[in-house]
């Protein structure tokens, strides 16, 4: 077993910090686009970049409330993008493991 | 995409080179770790202030009934500092739970409001046996020490230990069970000592929860 079977889309360092962020949430939660940002401490411009690769690929949902500088976007994992992290903990596991 | 985001601020990877296993791992735990940590409000410092209070408050209603004879319950004094230590004990929860939560919406939000409205109206019911109780006739000893006391902390008590439960918090459930002993075991001192028991007792358990909290958030640094 090698790296390259880690899930890609998790295994580079932004988004394993979201996706484990948002994973410490009970399920069902969201997380605001600031707080998240406050917690991971990217720039607004990356912390988008990667949001992005993250819901085309159906891990994570977002959702906008409200209009204007009112308006908030909140984040939460979906059961896939959890599903997705428990494999790639297992498999980072396994790879220790061999070491 | 269902996203919302603004599309015309998106900068580009900044970090797209892999990480090796081991690396990967310790984001993993520590991001995992600060993020538990950042979402709970419960710290330390807030045990230690809750211990500190409990004494105070319950210690300040001792010392204004432990010379009564007939017993006929605490004094105002008394009673204004138990009520700042509860008040105390309210705003610190509120404004660190607020803090902790800050940006956080969906279910576990409307889970806490049912949870705050069980609670609410057990404390409120627990007020209102106290006073069937004291238009029945009952013992000032038994209405304003024994009971108010008990009934109080055993609803706090078993409340926290179900929402531990369900949670499978097990060391709040171990603090909540704690409290529920602490208060059927108090019941034995009598209206005045019911007062001292519950200070000292729940003050050693909330010192005791206090050093584990800190324990726990001082052990993975160890290893990170």
């Amino acid at each position: 077993m090698t790296a390259d079977t880690l899930d890609p889309l998790i295994h580079v360092p932004a988004r394993l910090q979201i996706v484990a962020t948002l994973a410490a949430l009970p399920n069902g939660d969201a997380l605001s686009f600031t707080r998240l940002q406050d917690m991971i401490g990217l720039t607004p411009g990356n912390l988008i970049t990667h949001l992005r690769k993250l819901e085309d690929a159906d891990y994570l949902t977002s959702e906008k409330t409200g209009s204007g500088p009112a308006s908030r976007t909140s984040v939460a994992l979906t059961h896939r993008g959890r599903a997705a992290l428990d494999e790639y903990s297992k498999t980072l596991r396994a790879l220790l493991d061999g070491l | 995409m269902q996203g919302t985001y603004d599309r015309g601020t998106s900068e580009s990877f900044k970090d797209e080179g892999g990480l090796d296993p081991g690396e990967a791992a310790r984001l993993l735990e520590r991001t995992g770790r600060e993020a538990r940590r950042g979402l709970d409000f419960r710290s330390p410092g807030l045990s230690l202030l809750a211990a500190v209070g409990v004494l105070v408050g319950f210690g300040a209603v001792w010392l204004s009934v432990r010379g009564q004879h007939p017993y006929k319950g605490p004094t105002p004094a008394g009673l204004v500092v138990l009520y700042a230590f509860v008040l105390i004990r309210i705003g610190s929860v509120v404004y660190a739970h607020r803090r902790a939560q800050a940006g956080i919406s969906g279910r576990s939000v409307q889970r806490r409001q049912a949870e705050g409205a069980a609670l609410a109206v057990a404390l409120v019911a627990v007020y209102v046996v106290m006073a069937a109780l004291a238009s029945d006739g009952a013992g000032d000893g038994v209405v304003y020490g024994v009971y108010v006391v008990t009934a109080t902390m055993l609803v706090l008590g078993t409340f926290g230990a179900a929402r531990s439960a369900v949670r499978e918090d097990w060391h709040e459930l171990g603090v909540s069970l704690a409290v529920v002993i602490v208060a059927a075991g108090s019941a034995f001192a009598g209206p005045r000592g019911v007062w001292l028991s519950n200070g000292v007792g729940l003050c050693v358990v909330l010192l005791g929860y206090s050093a584990a909290q800190a324990w726990l958030l001082r052990a993975p640094r160890s290893d990170a």
